[in-house]
């Protein structure tokens, strides 16, 4: 099986089709659970009662805006140094959930700073370079919108986007290199997590629900880009198949 | 198996609130999806059409 095929946009519109249930339903179905354990399963927590539950939705968003910002910032670079025109379609198609991700993290941290610090927001490290982070979400999407020219936009963008990483080390690491009101990860790869089980099991499913959720939007909004850019190709491959 | 307070210990308004934002936020990313799809593949409908008129006239 020659995947090679599938980085032109006329091949992997049909196959992007397909893909999408198989990441749509299990997102859907990992949502519901993951909302079931965290409401009905974890426990509240000592400290912050029942206010803490804000994480399952919060903390998936943030890592999600960043994580999807890397991934854009990839496959705008991919596009913009080998020309590859479905790369560039991935990155204009990620900005979009990445954005939503992060604005959704922003507001839903607002949600839980109210009960716990008694402000909706402070100008500390970490919640100034989150809105640093959908400012540049923001630029990329405007600068593409602005630029008539696909491959000019692409490329335009695509320089935004590989200076903008920067400030995604910077988010992670802020609450370690500043003084903020922020508290640090209660989850590292190579130490025990900090909370119950059943929170982390929580989390951790809201965390795959919002990723597989991600994966499935991302590719029915790159399928109308294609659709947008490629129209006749697309006719083309569409009566080969 | 906990049943949740619905009144989130006080805090219902906050935790209800974000959710119900994250909610919000979804279903504006998919409706708005749905009509960009929905305009493309009415679009690609109606160059099928009018390339099959073109092709019976000639």
């Amino acid at each position: 099986m020659n995947l090679y095929k599938y980085a032109s946009p006329t091949a992997f519109y049909p196959l992007a089709g397909k893909m999408i249930p198989w990441f749509s339903i299990p997102a859907a179905i990992l949502f519901a659970v993951g909302m079931f354990v965290g409401f009905f399963i974890a426990p509240p927590d000592f400290q912050q009662g029942d206010a803490y539950r804000i994480m399952f939705i919060h903390v998936p968003a943030a890592w999600l805006g960043m994580f999807l910002y890397i991934l854009m910032a990839i496959y705008a670079g991919i596009g913009w140094a080998f020309n590859a025109r479905l790369a560039s379609m991935m990155a204009s198609s990620i900005s979009i959930t990445g954005a939503m991700f992060t604005f959704l993290s922003l507001v839903t941290g607002a949600f839980w700073g109210k009960p716990t610090w008694g402000t909706w927001w402070v100008w500390d490290a970490r919640m100034t370079s989150t809105l640093i982070l959908m400012f540049l979400y923001i630029g990329f999407i405007s600068l593409q919108s602005s630029i008539e020219d696909p491959r000019r936009a692409d490329r335009a963008g695509a320089v935004l986007a590989l200076v903008g990483v920067i400030n995604v080390p910077i988010i992670y690491f802020s609450v370690q290199w500043w003084n903020t009101l922020h508290q640090g990860a209660t989850i590292r790869i190579l130490q025990k997590p900090t909370i119950h089980g059943s929170m982390l099991w929580s989390l951790l499913i809201m965390l795959a629900a919002c990723w597989l959720y991600s994966v499935a939007v991302v590719l029915i909004r790159v399928r109308c880009i294609i659709l947008e850019r490629e129209q006749n190709a697309v006719r083309l491959a569409e009566a080969t198949v | 198996m906990n049943w949740p307070d619905l009144s989130m210990g006080g805090y219902g308004f906050y935790v209800w609130g974000s959710y119900l934002f994250a909610l919000f936020a979804i279903v504006w990313e998919l409706v708005t999806l749905s009509y960009r799809k929905k305009a493309r593949t009415q679009e690609k409908a109606s160059r099928e059409v009018l390339r099959k008129t073109n092709e019976t006239t000639s």
